[in-house]
């Protein structure tokens, strides 16, 4: 066991208005996780950090942090990787409302938006609703997020204007509008058509990297913005 | 759909992201090809090229679709891309960005495809 420097980006709004930079020096093995060094800290260092937390294994969703700059899970993240010291902040592009914990309303406001559940008004619930594998494989891909917020800290574009849907909003209504028991699709496509839908995505693919559950929400964005030519194109002809 | 200027449909987009692909495609295909041929083998001699069949070749159909992309397409995509260009380093307002960008390429475009039309009527 030997030990390791992490820098943390403290905001504790009740004692100052500017964030600062903290060091510890926490002891690491070749297991030590980044969530295992920031409960280190919180357990044996400094008990006023503030994190978001749970499953410990890349399913809930709510450790993301910085790391060194790029967006990662803190349980997924192992600071053997990391050789030097590790800089540790909040999710980029979200406001701070203390220490490492982000507020992301504006993040479930767009996941919402997209109406992320399967709409079928003439479906009978006494019924089976039947899906066959290939049906299933169409949108799997793309059911795999966790809303764990990291393609949007990634993304340059939700940097500038907040109010573009964003990667996962777009995957999710994509996973919806692949699946073979939906049939909301009208009803999500003028989300999508938007400047701030699909529109505002330059193909920076950032998003896609940084996704620790291998969604590709870039595909699922560019895919989405052939469906909004063909729904716009179809709407147009229609008049 | 609702009448909130952020609830608005983006009815243009997918013409310009059309172009915008269409003319990547022409930029990674036909340009670099344009380019070896005409400025590097003809001068170099290892293409021949006949100037009166050129000039036939370029006052006709297939002078209107090498325009086309080459030089048209092409354009709309370096258009779209200065346009977001523009706004990721926050440079004017994206509505008149648009217009000067798409604007910019369509009168280069038109400008070009009528040199070839006049060239085809003389």
């Amino acid at each position: 066991m030997s030990t390791k420097s992490i820098r943390i980006k403290r905001y504790l709004p009740e004692q100052a208005d500017e964030a600062f930079w903290q060091r510890y020096e926490v002891p690491v093995d070749d297991s030590t996780s980044l969530l295992d060094a920031l409960n280190l800290v919180k357990e044996e260092l400094d008990s006023s950090l503030s994190y978001r937390w749970s499953c410990r294994m890349a399913i809930c969703g709510s450790c993301g942090v910085m790391v060194n700059g790029i967006p990662k899970l803190g349980c997924k993240t192992f600071l053997r990787d990391y050789p030097d010291e590790v800089r540790i902040e909040p999710l980029a592009h979200f406001p701070v409302q203390r220490d490492l914990v982000v507020d992301m309303e504006i993040f479930l406001q767009h996941l919402a938006a997209v109406k992320p559940w399967l709409i079928d008004e003439a479906s009978n619930a006494a019924e089976p609703n039947r899906q066959t594998p290939a049906q299933l494989a169409r949108y799997k891909q793309f059911a795999n997020c966790i809303n764990c917020g990291l393609c949007y800290s990634a993304c340059p574009q939700f940097g500038l204007n907040p109010e573009f849907l964003g990667p996962a909003a777009i995957a999710l209504a994509h996973r919806y509008n692949l699946d073979s028991r939906d049939h909301g699709k009208a009803q999500r496509m003028p989300e999508l058509n938007r400047h701030e839908g699909v529109w505002s995505c330059t193909f920076v693919g950032f998003c896609s990297e940084v996704c620790p559950k291998h969604v590709d929400p870039a595909a699922a964005v560019n895919q989405g913005k052939v469906e909004s030519a063909k729904h716009t194109l179809i709407a147009l002809f229609r008049g | 759909m609702s009448d909130k200027p952020s609830r608005r449909q983006a009815f243009d987009e997918p013409l310009w992201w059309g172009l915008f692909s269409a003319g990547g495609v022409c930029f990674a295909v036909f340009v670099p090809a344009a380019i070896l041929c005409l400025a590097l083998l003809a001068p170099l001699g290892v293409v021949p090229l006949d100037a009166e069949r050129a000039r036939s070749m370029l006052f006709g159909l297939p002078g209107l679709l090498f325009v086309g992309a080459v030089v048209c397409l092409p354009l709309f995509h370096a258009a779209h891309r200065i346009r977001h260009g523009c706004f990721d380093l926050r440079l004017g307002r994206d509505g008149r960005n648009k217009w000067l960008t798409y604007g910019s390429a369509a009168l280069l475009s038109a400008a070009a495809l009528t040199g070839v039309l006049i060239g085809m009527l003389r």
